[in-house]
Formats: C-alpha cells, sequence, structure tokens
C-alpha cells in the first residue's frame, strides 16, 4: 500500500473510531441507567439527608422504606451526602434546606447558636420523644444552652480493646484489664515485643493507633479542654498537662522512630493488616464499631473492652470516664413541615427501629434500657460495656462550642508535635490555648455583636 | 565507521536510554494502578513488586470480578455516572467551543472600542480561584433556580472561557486577513467569514480546546462537590472520589479498578485524537 | 491602520463588535463579576453561612497578620511554587526536547508523558498514595536497593495516618507534581517544531554542540512560550488543594498545609467564610503581583518574533 493510500485508512480508521465512540456515548446518554424514581401520588414528600453509606445506609433505608409503607400521608426520600456538615450549612444558608438532616452532635452548637435549626423541645415532646428515655450521657449530646436541638439516632463511645489471646501468651489474665494509668503503662511493657534489630514487632498500647481522638487525653487524667460556664478554654489546666506528658512517656520509652516505623506498615483501618487486628497493637482506644470490622477480617480474634483506664484518684468502677459521641437527626430553619418531619424522627425512635439501627451501626443503644435481645444478637460481644459507658455521669463529649472544630484541628496539630517529642507539652498547649482563647473571644465579640444588632430591631 | 556517524549514532543511543527512562517514570504508576485493579484484596499491600496476581492463571477472574463489584456497587453508581458525566461533557464541550470560537473571533478579527481592555479583562479572570467564587456563585445559581439540576455545571461553558478564548484567538490571528478580503469581495457577511473561512481552517485548534475541555469537565470534582447534592447526579469524577472516602475504607484494588475505568474513556478519545492534537497545537501560535 | 473588514451597512463595527462578543460578557457578569463583587463584599463581613453577613470592616485582615496558620499555609505555599515551577519547567523543557526528535515510536513516549494530566485527581492522589509509603511504597521498593550500600534508605515519603517524615512530606508532593507535566510538555513540543531546522544547522555547521545550540538558539526563540507557561503555573501552584487534601490532610502537623486548604477549612468547616473570602482576595493580590512581576522580569529575557 502508498503512502497516501495507507494514512486515509488511518484517518479513516481513526474517524471510525472516534465516530463510533461518540455514537455509544449519545446512545448511553440518553437510553443509559437513571436515577430511581420516586413513587409519589400525592403525599407530602420530605427530604431526608443523610452520611450513611454502605450496610449503615441499608439500615436506614430499611427504616424509610417501613415508614413509608406504614402511612400514606408523608413519603420521605432518603439521600446519602458526603461532607453532610457543609453540605447541609450551604443548603440551610442557599435557603432550599433539606427536612431533615443527620448530623454529628458536635456540630449542634454551631448549627443552634446560628439558628439554622430549630429547637425541638415542644415539637419532640408531642411526639412522645422524652428525653428520660434515653441514657444519660446521650441527653446532653441534644442540649445546648438550654434546648434540645435534635434527637440522636446512634451513639458511639471509646473503650479500651485489648487482644486476650496476646494477654494468655504473655501470662497476663484476659479478664483482667487495666484500670488505672499505671497499670496500662505496665501491661503495655509487658506485652511490648521488640526484635532483634531494634524493631519494634508488636507494641502494647500506642495513642496514635488509631489515633482518631488525639484531644481527650485530659479526661482519663481529670482535665478538659473547655469550660461551658465561663466560656474559656483550659488546655494548660494542671491535668492536661499531666496528661501529656504521659503521652510524650511512651515516646521517650519506647522511641518515637521505632513507633513510628511499627506503625507505618500497619495496613487500612479496614483491613487484616490494621493494627489490633494483626495483633501488633495489643491494645486500642476505640469504639464499638470495631467488632464489624474485627468479624470481617479476623473473626477468631479474641477480644475484650474496658473503659478506659485513668488515674488512679479517679478511678470508680461505677462511673467510668469515656468519649460519647452520637449522630443526630436535626429539623433545619426553613423546612417545610417541621411537625411532619418530627412524625418521621418519632418512627426512628421507635424501640425496635433504634435498636435495628443500633445493632446494624454495631453501636450500643441511644436509649436508657435495652432488651436482652438486643445483647444477645449484637456482633459486639462486649457492647454491654458501652452500654454501661453512655449511663455514666462522668462520660463526656467534645466541647459545647462552636470553635471546637477550629479549637480541634490545632489540638491535633499540636499532638503531632508533642508526641514526636518536638517540644515538651507545656510548652504546645500553651500555644494551643492562646490561639483557642482568640477564637472563642472572636467567636463572643461576633455573637454579641448579632445579638446587638437584634435588639435594635 | 566515520567520526559524525559513529558520534551521531552514540547520540541516538543515549536519546533512546532517555526517552524509554522517561517513558518508564511517567507510565509506571498508570501500570501499577491497573496491576492493582486485578488483584485479589489481600495481595495489594506485599512487600514484593509483582505485576500480575499470584497464581497469574487467575487473573482474568480476579480483574472481572474487580470490575464488576465496582460496576455495580449499590452506593456509588457509576453506570449512572457515567451518563451524567457524558451529558455534561457533550454540552459543555459543544458550548465552550463555539462560544470561545465566536468571542475570540471579536478579538481577532472585529475592529471595535474597547477590544484591548477586554482581552485584558479576560486574561485577568484567568487569575481568579475558584475557592474564590463558590459559594456566591452558589447563591446566584439557587437564585436561578438550577441547584437541583446539572445546569451549573454546563450551562457557564456557553459564554465561553478564558483560556480558551486566548488560544483560539491567538490561532486566528495566525490565519491570512487575505482569505477574508476575498471573502467579503465575494459578498460573504461577518458571519459566514466566521462560519465559512475561519472555523474550517482552525480545525487543529478547536480540537485543541474540545479535548483540553473534554478532560477538564471529565475529572472536574469541585464544581460538582459543591453544585451538586443529589446522589444520582453525581459525576464520575465525584464518584470515584466518594467510593474513596466512603467510612470503612473501600479496598486498594477496587479503588484502582474504578480509577481505571474513569479514566478508560477519556484514554481512547486521546490515543485516537492524539496525533492531531500535536499537530493543532503545533500550527498555532501561543506565543505573541 | 486600516480596518480589517469594512463596515457593515446596517451596524457599525462598534456595535457589531460588542454584539459578538456578548456570550462573554453576560456569563462575565453573572458568573464572574457579580459573584466577585459578592465575594469582596462577604471579605468585609464576619459570615457564618448559616447566619446573614454581618459588616465588620476590615477586622478580617487584620486578624490574618495576627494568624499564626496563616503565616503557616503561606510559606508552605510559596515554598510549593518556588520547588515545583522550577523543577516543572526545567523537566517539562528537557522532556520536550527529548521528545522533538524524529526516532521511531516517539508518538508512543508522548502518549505515556501525556497521559497522566488526564488521570482525574482522586485516582493519581491514590496512586502516589501508594507509591509514596515510606514501608511499602513502589519508590522506596526502587531506590532502596540503591542506597543500601551506602547504609541509606528512602524516607518515610508520606505514611497512612500521619506517619511520614514531615521533612519529607513536601518534597513528596513536588515529586508527584512532577509527574503531570504532561500539558506544559505539549505546549512546549508545539513551540520547539516551531523553531526553524536550518538555525540549527548553520550552527551545527560553526561547530556549536547541541546544549549550547539549545541555550542560544532553541530557548529564546521559545521563551514566549516558556513565559506563558510559567505565569500558568504560578497560578496553579498557589491554588494547590486536591492532592494534599486527599493525601495528607494537610498533615503531618501541617507539613502540607496549604492556603487554599485553610480557605476551604475557614470557609466550611469553621464557619467563617468573610475571612475566608478575605484570604481569597489577598491571594488574588499576591498572584496578580507576582504575574506583573514576571511580565517586567520577562523584558529582558523574553525574544519575540515578529509574525
Amino acid at each position: 500500500m502508498d503512502h497516501i493510500t495507507s494514512s486515509r485508512l488511518a484517518d479513516l480508521t481513526r474517524r471510525g473510531v472516534l465516530g463510533s465512540l461518540t455514537a455509544a456515548g449519545v446512545g448511553f446518554a440518553f437510553f443509559g441507567p437513571r436515577g430511581a424514581k420516586d413513587n409519589r401520588d400525592g403525599r407530602l414528600v420530605l427530604d431526608y439527608w443523610e452520611k450513611w453509606t454502605g450496610q449503615e445506609g441499608a439500615a436506614m433505608q430499611g427504616i424509610v422504606d417501613r415508614f413509608n409503607q406504614s402511612q400514606s400521608k408523608l413519603f420521605v426520600r432518603y439521600f446519602t451526602i458526603s461532607e453532610i456538615d457543609k453540605k447541609g450549612a450551604i443548603a440551610i444558608a442557599g435557603g432550599a434546606p433539606p427536612d431533615l438532616i443527620g448530623l454529628y452532635a458536635y456540630n449542634i452548637p454551631g448549627y443552634a447558636e446560628s439558628n439554622a435549626i430549630l429547637p425541638l423541645n415542644d415539637l419532640a415532646r408531642s411526639a412522645g420523644i422524652r428525653q428520660e428515655n434515653y441514657a444519660l450521657a446521650v441527653r446532653e449530646l441534644v442540649e445546648h444552652q438550654g434546648k434540645q436541638w435534635g434527637v440522636a439516632n446512634t451513639c458511639g463511645s471509646v473503650g479500651l480493646y485489648y487482644n486476650k489471646a496476646i494477654f494468655r501468651e504473655r501470662g497476663l489474665d484476659p479478664e483482667r484489664p487495666p484500670r488505672t494509668i499505671a497499670e496500662l503503662d505496665e501491661m503495655a511493657r509487658a506485652l511490648t515485643i521488640t526484635g532483634p534489630d531494634g524493631r519494634l514487632s508488636r507494641v502494647g498500647f500506642v495513642h496514635t493507633e488509631p489515633g482518631w481522638w488525639s484531644w481527650d487525653w485530659g479526661h482519663f487524667f481529670g482535665g478538659s479542654l473547655y469550660d461551658l460556664d465561663t466560656d474559656s478554654a483550659t488546655a494548660t489546666a494542671a491535668a492536661n498537662i499531666a496528661a501529656f506528658d504521659w503521652v510524650q512517656s511512651y515516646g521517650k520509652n519506647y522511641g518515637v522512630d521505632k513507633l513510628l516505623g511499627l506503625q507505618s506498615g500497619l495496613g487500612n483501618y479496614s483491613s487484616a493488616e490494621q493494627g489490633f487486628l494483626s495483633g501488633r497493637v495489643a491494645m486500642v482506644a476505640q469504639g464499638p464499631w470495631l467488632a464489624n470490622i474485627i468479624k470481617r477480617f479476623t473473626p477468631d480474634l479474641d477480644y475484650g473492652a474496658a473503659p478506659m483506664p485513668v488515674i488512679d484518684s479517679l478511678y470508680d468502677p461505677t462511673q467510668p470516664v469515656a468519649l460519647i459521641e452520637s449522630d443526630v437527626l436535626v429539623i433545619p430553619r426553613g423546612a417545610r413541615n417541621p411537625e411532619a418531619s418530627m412524625e418521621f424522627i418519632a418512627f426512628t425512635q421507635r424501640r425496635e427501629n433504634v435498636e435495628e439501627l443500633s445493632r446494624i451501626h454495631c453501636k450500643a443503644s441511644t436509649l436508657a434500657t435495652s432488651t436482652p435481645e438486643f445483647f444477645a444478637t449484637h456482633p459486639n460481644r462486649c457492647v454491654a460495656m458501652h452500654d454501661q459507658l453512655a449511663k455514666s455521669p462522668r462520660a463526656f463529649t467534645s466541647p459545647r462550642t462552636r470553635v471546637w472544630l477550629e479549637y480541634k484541628d490545632e489540638m491535633e496539630s499540636g499532638f503531632q508535635k508533642l508526641w514526636r517529642l518536638e517540644e515538651p507539652a507545656k510548652a504546645v498547649l500553651q500555644r494551643v490555648q492562646d490561639r483557642a482563647q482568640l477564637l472563642l473571644a472572636d467567636a463572643a465579640r461576633q455573637r454579641n455583636a448579632r445579638a446587638a444588632l437584634r435588639a435594635k430591631v | 565507521m566515520s567520526y559524525s556517524a559513529s558520534q551521531s549514532r552514540l547520540r541516538r543511543t543515549l536519546l533512546y536510554a532517555a526517552l524509554i527512562a522517561v517513558g518508564i517514570a511517567y507510565s509506571l504508576p498508570l501500570i501499577w494502578m491497573v496491576s492493582t485493579s486485578i488483584k485479589p484484596e489481600a495481595q495489594t499491600v506485599e512487600r514484593s513488586i509483582n505485576f500480575l496476581p499470584t497464581p497469574a492463571s487467575q487473573t482474568f477472574s480476579i480483574a472481572a470480578d474487580n470490575y464488576s463489584r465496582v460496576w455495580h456497587d449499590p452506593t456509588v453508581n457509576f453506570p449512572l455516572y457515567l451518563r451524567n458525566t457524558l451529558i455534561i461533557a457533550a454540552l459543555s464541550v459543544i458550548g465552550m467551543v463555539l462560544s470561545s470560537a465566536i468571542v475570540a473571533f471579536a478579538l481577532a478579527r472585529l475592529q471595535w472600542r474597547g477590544r484591548g481592555t477586554v482581552f485584558a479583562i479576560i486574561l485577568a479572570t484567568m487569575m481568579i480561584p475558584f475557592p474564590v467564587l463558590m459559594v456566591p456563585l452558589y447563591l446566584v445559581f439557587r437564585e436561578l433556580g438550577w441547584i437541583g439540576t446539572l445546569k451549573p455545571l454546563w450551562v457557564p461553558a456557553w459564554f465561553g472561557g478564558a483560556f480558551n478564548i486566548f488560544l483560539l484567538r491567538q490561532f486566528f490571528m495566525s490565519i491570512p486577513r487575505e482569505l477574508d478580503e476575498a471573502a467579503r469581495i465575494d459578498g460573504c457577511s461577518t458571519w459566514g467569514i466566521f462560519w465559512r473561512i475561519i472555523l474550517p481552517l482552525s480545525k487543529p485548534a478547536l480540537g485543541v480546546v474540545a479535548l483540553f475541555h473534554f478532560i477538564f469537565v471529565w475529572n472536574d470534582f469541585l464544581a460538582p462537590l459543591v453544585f451538586l447534592s443529589d446522589r444520582d447526579q453525581f459525576t464520575l469524577a465525584l464518584g470515584l472520589q466518594l467510593y474513596q472516602s466512603q467510612a470503612g475504607n473501600t479496598p486498594w484494588n477496587l479503588l484502582m479498578a474504578a480509577s481505571t475505568l474513569v479514566i478508560l474513556p477519556v484514554l481512547i478519545v486521546f490515543l485516537f485524537a492524539q496525533k492531531a492534537f500535536v499537530q493543532g497545537i503545533a500550527t498555532q501560535g501561543i506565543k505573541e | 491602520m486600516t480596518p480589517m473588514l469594512p463596515r457593515q451597512r446596517s451596524l457599525s463595527a462598534n456595535t457589531l463588535g460588542w454584539i459578538w462578543v456578548s456570550p462573554w460578557l453576560i456569563g462575565f457578569i453573572v458568573f464572574l463579576a457579580v459573584p466577585t463583587a459578592m465575594s469582596l463584599y462577604y471579605s468585609l463581613c464576619d459570615y457564618p453561612l448559616l447566619e446573614p453577613p454581618l459588616f465588620v470592616g476590615l477586622s478580617n485582615y487584620r486578624r490574618m497578620f495576627d494568624d499564626p496558620v496563616f503565616w503557616i499555609v503561606l510559606r508552605n505555599t510559596a515554598i510549593y511554587a518556588a520547588t515545583s515551577i522550577p523543577l516543572g519547567t526545567a523537566a517539562a523543557l528537557i522532556i520536550a526536547a527529548l521528545l522533538n526528535n524524529k526516532v521511531r515510536g516517539v508518538g508512543f513516549f508522548r502518549a505515556a508523558v501525556f497521559l497522566p494530566t488526564v488521570v482525574p485527581l482522586a485516582a493519581s492522589a491514590m496512586i502516589w498514595l501508594w507509591i509514596l509509603n515510606g514501608e511499602l511504597g513502589l519508590l522506596n521498593a526502587i531506590i532502596n536497593p540503591i542506597l543500601k550500600p551506602f547504609g541509606l534508605h528512602g524516607p518515610a515519603w508520606i505514611g497512612f495516618r500521619g506517619t511520614g517524615d514531615k521533612a519529607w512530606a513536601m518534597p513528596a508532593l513536588v515529586l508527584m507534581s512532577l509527574w503531570g507535566v504532561g500539558q506544559s510538555v505539549v505546549i512546549y513540543l508545539a513551540a520547539l517544531q516551531d523553531v526553524p531546522e536550518s538555525l540549527h544547522e548553520a550552527a551545527s555547521i560553526d561547530g556549536v554542540g547541541p546544549i549550547r545550540r539549545f541555550y542560544h538558539i532553541t530557548l529564546p526563540l521559545i521563551s514566549p512560550v516558556i513565559l506563558f507557561n510559567v505565569i500558568v503555573a504560578i497560578i496553579g501552584s498557589s491554588q494547590v488543594f486536591g492532592a494534599p487534601y486527599i493525601m495528607t490532610q494537610g498533615g503531618p502537623d501541617r507539613a502540607t498545609y496549604f492556603y487554599s486548604m485553610y480557605m476551604f477549612d475557614k470557609a466550611f468547616t469553621y464557619g467563617q467564610m468573610g475571612y475566608a473570602s478575605a484570604m481569597a482576595w489577598v491571594q488574588l493580590v499576591i498572584v496578580l503581583v507576582l504575574t506583573a512581576l514576571t511580565f517586567i522580569v520577562s523584558r529582558k529575557l523574553v525574544f519575540y518574533r515578529s509574525a
């Protein structure tokens, strides 16, 4: 074939391929898959934005379906939204909010103070939702400045998970997890294995695995980061300094490089190579959802869970100290029919629905009491322990201030420095304190300016 | 062999060596991506470098399994997102090419007061970072009633894009004026000159604009992230990001399979349009 | 100067011009000018998104000076730009020069270099997150055997959950940015092909070696294109967001926390849209100044051929 014909052929081939691709694309666009159509028939449609995907989302979708089938006035559409607290804010700001949003409890101070969500006291009570039905700690999660702003739909608490098999292997009693900080240190030391090359092949406990709540260690020493009554940051309280000195002691005793070396070889949270599942970290601070992961990847893992150890003077088995967080259902300002939204919320709060959701999400129930079946069928063998945490008077949650997210990021950044022994804990906490005070002062100033403006009007 | 011939032989060898090194360095990550996408999950975290799963004989079935799990994922509806992305891309590219060409023509061929200023402003708008405009744009779209539709993602393209206007203007200016004048003498209107003379001669540059914009729209996830809330309207890029950030962490092999799927159409379009594309850039001047 | 097209019978040349430009004009007003004006107003307000904007004058701008995080992100972004732009330009030029040879299969190598730019960000971030992993990544798997005899090993470029080495996080991202020079390479390639062969031939007959030819002939002739790419790179690197957002979330300890990321957090996570808008305007001014400086410097360095 001569040159001209062969290049024409190449040309035609190219055009042919592009042409057929375009045709395929157009065909797909016109006849391709569509989103699910809704069946409305004259009902009032409520849009419910939630954050859950996968199994957890399917569980909520099931409850939504049951609600839709149980009555003919309302129809709830369930949407899974990523970055829901940001998207929710944009939608509310834009004046086109959904009728229900599933936020996090820590969003409540910001949303409540901006009046972006509706206070639910009266609405909830008339729908039969009473605070007394809920676990003690859960009640506080949905309240802010004396009002109730949402209804908790699942709650998680953080305890100490430990590997019983490893305990046995090293001669520790698997039914006797550490109760105090001193015991934790001792047992962690006993469970750590250093290889001949000096590298750690297993560590008993390390704060950064998984490291999801690096700001809360002060609570186990009796301190907290924020005082609600004075609206001030308390990062430099003695208890906090003691707590973070203790965090630093692990780096000093084991060697930061060695700890980092062990950690960087760990796999994804959701894999058998994860620290706890692979046995490379013997004890971790984690929540009840860990059991789902264990079931999936290492179902034979013999695990136990107990409240996080505290300093000796704080030890009281009837009042464990634990972090509680939850997802909450709120009704945004601008929702078309708050009563209708509340009707759906009330449905989700029926015992059987709460327990089903909590079971599939692998968390403890938000209710003050749980049925024996709930415990019996729950995937986490230690769910009763988590249940106890939710009822403890000393359960705590993240600081109830709208600047918390920025404060938390400052804490996280500070934690990175102090965990790597770059600076002493006191200095880091001082810097965090200064910045947090600045943020709080700014927020207070703006709050007052707006209140003054509203008073004028 | 003469000195200069052996010199050029050496040069050729060195050139090839350098080219191969560069080629490997740049394609290795993508090769690795595909290789991970055809492995079972457990083998994605190995310490040794393997390009195929072990046992290699099962490669095809493992690959088929991975890709079908991605395609049929219950939460992240890739087929639907593909459809959405196709619609947005098609509408956006057509609009962008047409409108940018129209405006570029006005800047390159027509004489009018304020032409220089408008061109300068167009250049300046290239520097405005998108995050500045994100929230105000959202509010503007809300006023227009477009939130909840796909419109925010393709309608603005019908009003021209600064980079593309710039590109096409430069190209138009390199087309000889005599052609315009000849057509004018034959009684051609201004629009006629645009449609029948300039546009046909600008196919390579128009192709460049179309291709660049197609790739941009295909991969853009920031605008869909801000302007789309309804999951059924998501695009592929957003879906990929969602897939990656799902609670519970998606396994690596599925992530890489999803990435490969998203890249595939663009890859094919590019490979076939490549020749015309490089030609197009070559025959127009971005230089002043 | 003679007009290029004689006047139409019905419309004046002026009106015609403006009619032709109207698509852009409408779009500019609705999608650019109005939002830009709004964002300027927001920068002078306290605007938590969930409540209406409250005018506070210049206090956002004043707050920036005292904000340690602002200076951290500004410095990080500047370092990133200052390293990735020269390295990227050099890499793109060298690769374009290599690709500018009529050897067999060169189209394949060109495709290999351009392909990475076609990959969506979420995908490349994931790929590189894996490649750059300290313990298990591809990069270290390749360079460790080379470094071993010297007793060195590849650093923890980026690790999961911030276990990477703080000092190497930024270099890791710069390295990754070199993977994306494909777009500039294509543009340089086109410019290189416009350089007349005759000049090179004449010079090589005079005994000028290839490197000196590149420096004295090629570079000046493509300098306008280099200018274009550098300005585009300044704008692009000042807005770096996607890769660090997905890969490091700004860590470890803000080592890869960049300007746009802080701006995004301020706007959408911390509820301070006003402050974020002020940051955006400061960024715009900085980029404008840098671009103007680049143009001024370019007068001495850039050589324009007449058409």
